[in-house]
C-alpha cells in the first residue's frame, strides 16, 4: 500500500497506492505506517497524489502514524495532495499538524 | 432505512470466457461484479475494494485459489469476507483441503449458469440474514443498556430554536455524538462531535468522549468557568492522558447559548467551520476555529469566538458525513458543495429545519457515505 520509492539522506520518500483512502484499507495503512517508522530512521516522505478520497478512519490512522513518528523524533511529511484532499486539511486544521509540500523537490533535504 | 444490501462480487479466474459468462448472468440478478483475471490481480483490487463475497476458481496460475484464499486468512480485514471456490468435480482433494480453510462452500463450474448465479444469491442473502442479525443483536443490547449518543429531548432556549438531524450510515450508529446540557435558565451548552473511526467501533467510543465533555462542563460551571475554549481544553487534556482513548481522536464543536445577552460562544476541536446564515442579506458566512482534534496534543490551544445572531438567523453546526457523497467519480468531499446547497435552500425557503429536514436533509441519503449530523440553532424573537 505505502511503495516504497527511494531513501535520500535521512527521507524515505514512499508513494501511496490508494484512490480511496478508508476504513477497508485505514488499519493496514497505519501498520505499514508505523512499521516503516520502526525499520527505518528516516523521515518518510508520502505522495498522496493517487487519493481522491479520505474518510475519517484513515485521517485518524494518518495523524496516529505522526504521533508515533513525534514519539520516535521523526515525522511523516505528505506532498501532492489533491484540491479536495488538501481542503478538508485545512478545514479541520489538519495541514497545521502536517507538513505539507507540493511534491517531493520542495522538501529541503541536505544532499 | 434498512441496511445496505450485499450485492459485490469478486470473481477470480484465469479463464476471462468463463468470467464473462459469469458477469453477464450475476449482473442480470442485480450483482455488481469485478473481474480478476488471477490471484495476485484479485489482491491489487481488495487494496482498494472490498467486495461482499469472492468468488475464485481453484486451478490457476502462479497462485492458485487455495494459496490465494490461504493469503486472505494471514490478513486481517480480508479474512472474514464469504468466499467460495469454483472447481471441477475432479478436484475433489483440493476441495476438501479449500473447505478447510474456511471457504463457506464451493461451485462446481459445470453447473447450470443460472444455477450457479441462484446459488451464490442464496449464500448472499444468507450472509445479509446473518449481518442483520449481529446489528440488531447488537442493537437491542445497547438499548437495553439505555446508553445513547445522541439526545431524545431538545432543551427550551429562550430566543433560540434548537434541532437536529441526525442519520447514522446504513443505520448502524457510528462515531458522531451530539449532546446538549442545559445548565440553568440562562446557559445551555450544545456539544457535537465525531469519532474518527466508523460503526461500532467509534460508536463504542463515544461514550468515553460524552461523558469527559459532560463532566468537564459540570466540573467548570460548578466553578463560574462558562469559557468553552477552557472547556475543550480540559476535555483535550483529560483525553490524552487516558490510555483507553490512545490513538482515538475526535472533533469538537462546543457552543454556549446565554440566553441573557442573546448570545453565543463556540470553540472547536479539529471540527468543521459552522455557517451562520444572515437571514437580512440572505447571505452564509463560515465561523473557522483554530482547535486541533482532540486527543493529538495535550498541549494544543483552544480559541473561542463569539457570535451574534439576529432574529431569524440561523447557525449550522455540522459532521463530515454532510459534505461527503458518492459521485459519478466515486466518494468525495465537498464542504463549499454543501454550503451551496445549503444557502440556495434557505434563500428558496421558510426557515423552518422541520422543513429542512424532510426537504433538503433526506433526500440523498442514497449518496450518503457516513454518518451524518448537523445541529441547527435558530435565533427567534423574544
Amino acid at each position: 500500500m505505502i511503495d516504497i520509492i527511494k531513501q535520500e539522506n535521512g527521507y524515505l520518500l514512499t508513494k501511496l497506492d490508494v484512490t480511496e483512502a478508508n476504513l477497508n484499507n485505514s488499519e493496514k495503512f497505519k501498520a505499514e505506517l508505523i512499521g516503516l517508522l520502526d525499520g527505518h530512521n528516516d523521515k518518510i516522505v508520502i505522495d498522496m497524489h493517487r487519493v481522491s478520497y479520505m474518510d475519517s478512519s484513515f485521517l485518524g490512522a494518518l495523524v496516529a502514524g505522526l504521533k508515533h513518528a513525534i514519539s520516535l523524533n521523526s515525522d511523516v511529511l505528505l506532498v501532492s495532495l489533491r484540491k479536495d484532499i488538501s481542503d478538508l486539511f485545512s478545514l479541520i486544521r489538519l495541514d497545521k499538524v502536517f507538513k505539507i509540500y507540493n511534491d517531493f523537490d520542495d522538501i529541503v533535504i541536505p544532499r | 432505512m434498512a441496511a445496505a444490501l450485499s450485492n459485490k462480487v469478486l470473481l477470480v479466474d484465469d479463464n476471462i470466457f468463463f468470467l464473462n459468462i459469469l458477469v453477464q448472468e450475476f449482473s442480470r440478478t442485480g450483482l455488481e461484479c469485478t473481474m480478476a483475471e488471477s490471484a495476485k490481480e484479485a489482491i491489487e483490487i481488495l487494496k482498494t475494494e472490498i467486495p461482499d463475497i469472492i468468488l475464485s476458481d481453484l486451478e490457476m496460475p502462479e497462485m492458485n485459489g487455495i494459496e490465494f484464499r490461504k493469503y486472505l486468512i494471514e490478513h486481517k480485514n480480508l479474512r472474514d469476507i464469504p468466499f467460495v471456490f469454483l472447481t471441477y468435480l475432479a478436484d475433489r482433494e483440493l476441495i476438501t483441503e479449500g473447505l478447510d480453510l474456511q471457504a463457506i462452500d464451493y461451485i462446481v463450474k459445470d453447473t447450470p449458469i443460472e444455477v450457479i448465479s441462484s446459488k451464490l444469491n442464496n449464500i448472499l442473502s444468507a450472509v445479509n440474514t446473518q449481518r442483520e442479525r449481529s446489528s440488531l443483536e447488537i442493537r437491542n443490547a445497547a438499548k437495553s443498556l439505555n446508553i445513547k449518543s445522541i439526545p431524545t429531548k431538545i432543551p427550551y432556549v429562550k430566543g433560540f430554536e434548537i434541532d437536529f438531524w441526525h442519520q447514522p450510515y446504513h443505520d448502524i450508529p457510528g462515531g458522531d455524538f451530539i449532546d446538549l446540557i442545559p445548565v440553568n435558565d440562562r446557559y445551555t451548552f450544545v456539544a457535537l462531535g465525531d469519532i474518527m473511526g466508523k460503526k461500532w467501533m467509534a460508536w463504542y467510543f463515544t461514550f468515553g468522549f460524552l461523558s469527559y465533555v459532560r463532566s468537564a462542563v459540570r466540573f467548570a460551571t460548578l466553578n463560574g468557568d462558562f469559557s468553552t475554549a477552557s472547556i475543550v481544553q480540559k476535555v483535550n487534556s483529560i483525553i490524552c492522558l487516558d490510555d483507553v482513548l490512545q490513538d482515538i481522536l475526535s472533533s469538537l464543536s462546543l457552543l454556549l447559548i446565554d440566553s441573557e445577552t442573546q448570545t453565543i460562544t463556540y470553540s472547536g476541536a479539529g471540527d468543521l467551520p459552522l455557517l451562520h446564515y444572515e437571514a437580512d442579506a440572505k447571505k452564509l458566512n463560515i465561523v473557522k476555529s483554530e482547535g486541533l482534534l482532540l486527543g493529538l496534543f495535550a498541549e494544543a490551544d483552544y480559541d473561542e469566538k463569539r457570535i451574534v445572531l439576529k432574529d431569524d438567523d440561523q447557525l449550522f453546526i455540522f459532521t463530515d458525513g454532510m459534505i461527503d457523497f458518492a459521485g459519478e467519480n466515486g466518494k468525495q468531499s465537498d464542504y463549499n458543495l454543501f454550503a451551496d446547497k445549503l444557502l440556495s435552500y434557505l434563500k428558496d425557503s421558510t426557515a423552518d429545519f422541520r422543513l429542512m429536514k424532510k426537504n433538503l436533509l433526506s433526500v440523498d441519503t442514497d449518496k450518503q457515505v457516513d454518518d451524518c449530523s448537523i445541529i441547527n440553532i435558530n435565533k427567534r424573537y423574544i
